[in-house]
C-alpha cells in the first residue's frame, strides 16, 4: 500500500471516539508512547519512564566517560551566586566582548517556597561545550568546531561566514555575532586568552568572589570538578538535557539557600 | 497688647499642632530601601523589614553597629563577608541565632545588578512622573 493510499485510508476510517476504550488498553497505548520517546531522545538523557538519576547529568554511559584530556569542565554551584556579575566584567575584560554581546550570562528566577513566600536564585550560563554540539553540527563551513584534545567547542573566524545558523541551532544561547569580527563569537573556556597561555581557570571563574565557578578536568579524579560531579550526596543536573546535547557544564547546589 | 500677646499664643499653638509633638516619640526610619554596592553590588537593606517585622529599634544598630548617614560603612575596607562571618556589621545579629547566619540565603539580601538595575529604573519611572 502507497503512502497516498494509506492516507485515504485512515482519513476514511470512522472515528471510534475516546469514550469506549478501556483504561488498559489506554495504558498500554501511553506506554509504548513513552517508550518511543525513551529511544527517540537516546533513552538515556531524558526519558519518561527512566529514572531520575538519569534526568540529571549523572547518567551512568555519560559520566565516567571522558573522552578529552583535559576534559574542560564546569561545576556551577548556583545557589551561591549572588550576581555581582564580577565574572561577566572580567569575561568582557579579558576576551573584548563588545557592549552588544556576551560570552556568559546571569539569569535570575523566583523560586516559590512557600505561601506567599519567593526565593531569588540567579543562574550562570555559558556555552555548555556539548559532547555532542549541535552547534557544530550545523555550521556549514566548519568554522565552530570541538577540539580533539580538550573538548573545547571553539571558533575559527576565517571561516566563519556569518550565516548565524549556530546561534539558531545552540540550546543555550550562548552565541552572538560580532560585528567588528564580523563572526560569531562565544566562550572559549578563555583557551585564546588564557588556558593556551598556561592560566589554569578562566577569567569568570578567577574573578568568582563567591566560589560559585568551579572549573577544571573532569578527567581528572583529584580535580574539584570531578569530585564535585561525583559527589553521591549532591544533585547534578545540566540545562536542557532533552536536547541530548551532552553538556560539560553542570549545576547543582550547596543548599545554602 | 495683650491682644497680639493672644494671637501669638494661638500662631505658636497651631505650629506646634502642625508638627506633631507625639511624632518624635515614634521611630521614624527611612522608608525607601537603602542599596549597598560596595564590595559587590549589590546589597538592599530595608528599614521597614528590621524596625516593623524584627522589632529593633534605632539604638540596636545605630551608632554602634552602623553609623546613621547611609553609604558610610561602605567606605570601610572591612566591610565584606568575612567581617559579618566575625559578628562585625549585618552579621551582629545575623550569626544564625539572633537572625539567619551571614553564610546561608545569600541572596535574601544580594539582589545583585539585576536587582539593583531595576530599582534604578523604578526610582527614575518615579521621577519621571514628578516632573
Amino acid at each position: 500500500m502507497d503512502l497516498k493510499k494509506f492516507g485515504k485510508w485512515l482519513q476514511g476510517l470512522k472515528n471510534e471516539g475516546v469514550e469506549h476504550v478501556s483504561l488498559e488498553e489506554r495504558r498500554a497505548f501511553l506506554k509504548i508512547g513513552l517508550q518511543v520517546t525513551g529511544v527517540f531522545a537516546g533513552g538515556t538523557i531524558l526519558s519518561v519512564v527512566s529514572k531520575v538519576d538519569k534526568v540529571f547529568g549523572a547518567a551512568p554511559e555519560y559520566v565516567d566517560k571522558y573522552p578529552y584530556k583535559p576534559h574542560y569542565s564546569m561545576v556551577l554551584i548556583t545557589d551561591r551566586c549572588v550576581d555581582c556579575q564580577l565574572c561577566m566584567d572580567a569575561c568582557v575584560r579579558t576576551n573584548h566582548v563588545p557592549h552588544y554581546g556576551w560570552r556568559t550570562r546571569i539569569f535570575e528566577r523566583r523560586i516559590v517556597v512557600g505561601p506567599n513566600e519567593t526565593m531569588r536564585q540567579f543562574m550562570p550560563v555559558l556555552c555548555n561545550h556539548c559532547n555532542i554540539p549541535p552547534c557544530v553540527r550545523v555550521c556549514p563551513t566548519k568554522a565552530t568546531f570541538k577540539d580533539k584534545k580538550t573538548g573545547i567547542v571553539r571558533m575559527n573566524i576565517k571561516k566563519c561566514i556569518g550565516c548565524k545558523t549556530c546561534m539558531v541551532a545552540c540550546p543555550y544561547n550562548m552565541r552572538y555575532f560580532n560585528e567588528e569580527r564580523r563572526a560569531v563569537d562565544k566562550c572559549d573556556f578563555c583557551w585564546e586568552s588564557r588556558l593556551s597561555k598556561g592560566e589554569k581557570l578562566t577569567a569568570c571563574a578567577a574573578a568568582c568572589p563567591a566560589g560559585v565557578r568551579n572549573f577544571g578536568d573532569l578527567s581528572d579524579p583529584n580535580s574539584k570538578v570531578y569530585k564535585l560531579v561525583h559527589d553521591p550526596e549532591r544533585v547534578i543536573w545540566v540545562l536542557r538535557p532533552e536536547t541530548g546535547a551532552r553538556p560539560n557544564v553542570f549545576y547543582t547546589i550547596d543548599g545554602i539557600g | 497688647m495683650k491682644r497680639w500677646l493672644l494671637i501669638l499664643i494661638i500662631f505658636l499653638f497651631s505650629l506646634a499642632l502642625y508638627q506633631p509633638l507625639w511624632g518624635q516619640d515614634e521611630e521614624e526610619y527611612p522608608q525607601e530601601p537603602i542599596i549597598f554596592t560596595k564590595p559587590v553590588k549589590a546589597v538592599i537593606f530595608d528599614h521597614k523589614k528590621h524596625v516593623e517585622d524584627a522589632g529593633l529599634s534605632c539604638e540596636d544598630c545605630h551608632e554602634d553597629v552602623f553609623e546613621m548617614a547611609a553609604g558610610t560603612a561602605e567606605q570601610n575596607e572591612d566591610f565584606n563577608m568575612k567581617s559579618l562571618y566575625e559578628g562585625k556589621y549585618c552579621g551582629t545579629c545575623h550569626d544564625g541565632e539572633s537572625a539567619f547566619a551571614s553564610n546561608k540565603k545569600c541572596t535574601t539580601c544580594h539582589i545583585g545588578v539585576l536587582g539593583w538595575k531595576r530599582l534604578q529604573k523604578k526610582e527614575e519611572k518615579k521621577e519621571g512622573k514628578h516632573h
